[in-house]
């Protein structure tokens, strides 16, 4: 069997042999807790400020705006949960966010209106991008926190961050985004750019699951998610994973460092798969195509396919690939970021998203390219032969 | 190449060995999983279909090195299954879902998806058996299921495996353990209707059709005689054949004999009311070539479990068409009578331990 073909970089990427060998000191002779006084402590603490000002570098920031975490979803809580319960005193009620973010922000809003927030929806369009007539009617000066992605992870599509920024700060509205997609892809540059907030995740960028970042800007008030030791001005209380920080700072880095070759290179590798696959499938549906689109994501959506049997038929000729959002048990369920921009069930019930990234060569997008299209007609037959 | 088969595992003991007996023998298997309801977080532990028996298959596809999928079949597993179980209880029948999920959900929908993976074969635990496209009777007679597979196309009985159907209970169990599927090896078995928590099946049907349906308001309990005894808490509590939550104070124990839905009666009487001479079945279905003729002699069975006894077929009528092969009606008329023979149950033909076909029964003669 020829060699499988992961296009699935959105869910997770490998670690970085760099990343591995900057972690290794770590787990061994560099041991230390960074809150101790003692020389291995001294040794580990100026391990985990390093990384800490190195991240910061890659997105434009003050050492002391980074706060480390555990995952997206963290850093997504933290700024949501954090800023509505700090705002939340000041008389600030509603909390404000788009249909089409990931489940991390959906939860931690919903959490907030269980705790007497407002929800706030923003519309989307059919191209993914939020509506400014709806951001500047919910956006008001009674917010208490403003959340949009800035690069949605199932379809792709890039919202004008620093625009929304600016226009939620001018009614004083705290803005966060969700940046787990975008970073890598998109130049983030805190001091150039109005957000407050901005989550990062370590394992999309070669760095292990397990580490993640959020960037608070100064002065943005944010009441923390967990409270016992002081690490981390007390913003993070808890013993710090020094060797995922150092392998995250790597990660970020390089990551950075090669961000417009790479995007070059993963648009060339994207639209040569989608005009392929546009080609050999006329009918089929690229979602978010129109607007401003990262490089990295493909999800199209055959007419007459199911997406459960697409990607079992795609892995089991080899080809890791993903729908929008798996349910706790793994099972297929339909995409509320489809439905939020107003593709219709059957077709949303068809995606198929491919993520590209460093494992992807041109090879596998020719094979992918050539493989596709085949199981989708396959699919259409026997669907259309069903009872 | 590897013959590639798509098993059916529910997380139990019988379709992970099933799975495993089919590694042995040098199959290609896919593990999949179907999911067919969701209780939300009503229902916290079911014994199956919940998250912990997918996750108990995706360990067992794991330990045997095989892919395994969750397949979402909820929206058709509803449709098909659990709204014709409602409607058939507000009917005043007692139905088997395990029949219906069988013809529709396992061996209609999964098949097309086999079809889909480019997979020949398609296997599930059922104690049945099958060989050159015939479908016979699992040779443990204590675990037997084949009653439940009747309503199947027949042609899927020759791409079905079924490798428990070989086995007693016990070596299953056995196999499990030398096999190391410790994860399931000694799981305990549920008697319930999967989609059913605690086998509270008014509590599904009140959830479907509203707590004032008239199926679950009050109602006579009448004689057979046509006297009024005394009022029951809704018609879908009752099945024929039934004793418990019956009317005290009689001299003879006393049976359901018949439900009128229309007059939200439960007709009870004593034990020699309950006993027919002769079954009428609908959704007939064969599962050989052709369909024995008026007058052939087989044995059926009207309960799962129950023993089988002798019969003569009375009468029959197919459908044509589209669905030749099944539709129509058939009258058995039995050597022996039969007790609490029950509309909505089924009603299996036999040849020995060969399963001819069946249907649903209608009422009795």
């Amino acid at each position: 069997m020829p060699s499988p073909i992961y296009l699935d970089h959105a869910a997770t990427t490998p670690v970085r042999p760099e990343v591995v060998a900057a972690m290794t000191p770590f787990f061994g002779p560099r041991f230390g807790n960074p809150s101790s006084i003692h020389r291995w402590g001294r040794e580990a603490r100026a391990a985990l400020d390093e990384a800490r000002s190195r991240v910061a570098r890659c997105l434009g920031a003050h050492t002391d705006e980074i706060c480390f975490t555990s995952c997206g979803t963290e850093g997504d809580n933290f700024a949501i949960l954090g800023a509505w319960r700090t705002a939340r005193q000041r008389g600030r009620r509603a909390v404000v966010t788009s249909g089409i973010e990931h489940k991390a922000v959906l939860g931690a809003v919903h959490q907030a209106a269980l705790e007497g927030a407002e929800e706030r929806m923003l519309s989307v369009d059919a191209r993914g991008s939020v509506d400014r007539g709806s951001f500047g009617e919910l956006v008001r000066d009674d917010a208490a926190i403003c959340s949009v992605m800035w690069v949605n992870n199932e379809i792709g599509t890039i919202q004008d961050i620093p625009e929304l920024a600016h226009t939620a700060h001018a009614r004083g509205v705290t803005f966060h985004t969700d940046a787990v997609q975008a970073f890598g892809k998109i130049a983030i540059d805190a001091s150039r750019q109005p957000f407050d907030l901005l989550t990062v995740s370590g394992h999309k960028v070669g760095a292990p699951k397990g580490i993640g970042a959020l960037y608070i800007r100064r002065g943005t008030p944010l009441e923390p998610l967990l409270h016992g030791g002081a690490q981390d001005a007390g913003r993070r209380p808890g013993t710090e994973n020094v060797a995922f920080a150092v392998g995250f700072a790597c990660a970020a880095e390089l990551a950075t460092a090669e961000r417009d070759a790479e995007c070059a290179r993963l648009v060339r590798l994207r639209d040569a798969l989608e005009t392929a696959l546009m080609a050999r499938i006329p009918d089929a549906v690229v979602h978010g195509r129109g607007g401003p689109r990262a490089p990295h994501i493909l999800n199209i959506s055959v007419p007459g396919t199911d997406s459960e049997s697409m990607l079992m038929a795609l892995d089991l000729a080899g080809v890791a690939a993903s729908s929008g959002s798996a349910c706790q048990s793994g099972s297929v369920s339909p995409s509320h970021v489809l439905a939020a921009i107003g593709v219709a069930p059957d077709l949303a019930a068809a995606a198929v998203r491919m993520s590209l990234g460093a494992l992807t060569t041109d090879d596998d997008v020719v094979r992918v390219a050539a493989l596709f299209p085949a199981l989708a007609e396959k699919a259409r037959r026997l669907s259309g032969t069903r009872a | 190449m590897r013959p590639r088969v798509l098993a059916a595992m529910s997380g139990g003991v019988d379709s992970s060995v099933a799975a495993a007996l089919l590694v042995e023998r040098g199959y290609e298997v896919i593990g999949v999983t179907m999911k067919l309801f969701c209780h939300g977080d009503s229902v916290p532990d079911r014994p199956c279909c919940s998250l912990e028996s997918i996750d108990d298959a995706r360990r067992v596809c794991e330990q045997l090195g095989i892919p395994h999928y969750v397949l979402n079949m909820e929206r058709a597993f509803g449709r098909d299954v659990v709204d014709d179980f409602v409607r058939e209880y507000a009917r005043g029948r007692t139905p088997i879902p395990c029949v219906r999920c069988n013809t529709f959900t396992k061996f209609r929908d999964l098949v097309a998806k086999a079809d889909a993976l480019d997979a020949p074969w398609i296997a599930t635990g059922h104690y049945a058996r099958t060989s050159e496209g015939v479908m016979r009777r699992g040779r443990d007679p204590g675990k037997d299921q084949s009653y439940f597979l009747w309503g199947i196309d027949r042609a899927v009985i020759a791409r079905l495996l079924l490798p428990v159907g070989e086995l007693t209970k016990t070596e299953t169990r056995a196999r499990a353990r030398t096999l190391g599927l410790d994860v399931v090896a000694d799981k305990i078995e549920s008697q319930d209707i999967c989609f059913v928590p605690d086998g509270d099946h008014a509590a599904v049907v009140a959830r479907r059709l509203g707590a004032d349906a008239p199926a679950l308001a009050s109602g006579p309990f009448v004689t057979t005689a046509g006297d009024v005894i005394g009022e029951h808490d809704g018609f879908v509590r009752y099945t024929v054949g039934q004793r418990r939550g019956l009317p005290g104070g009689s001299s003879r124990p006393l049976y359901v004999v018949a439900i009128r839905p229309e007059d939200r009666a439960v007709v009870i009487g004593p034990r020699d009311e309950l006993f027919g001479h002769s079954v009428v079945a609908r959704e007939v279905n064969w599962l050989v070539p052709s369909a024995p003729p008026i007058g052939a002699h087989v044995e059926v069975q009207v309960r799962h479990r129950a023993a089988p006894v002798r019969a003569t077929i009375a009468h029959l009528e197919m459908h044509d068409g589209p669905t030749a092969g099944r539709g129509g009606e058939i009258e058995l008329s039995l050597a022996t009578p039969v007790a609490a023979i029950a509309p909505g149950q089924s009603v299996v033909l036999y040849a020995d331990d060969c399963v001819l076909g069946g249907g649903v029964i209608e009422g009795q003669r």
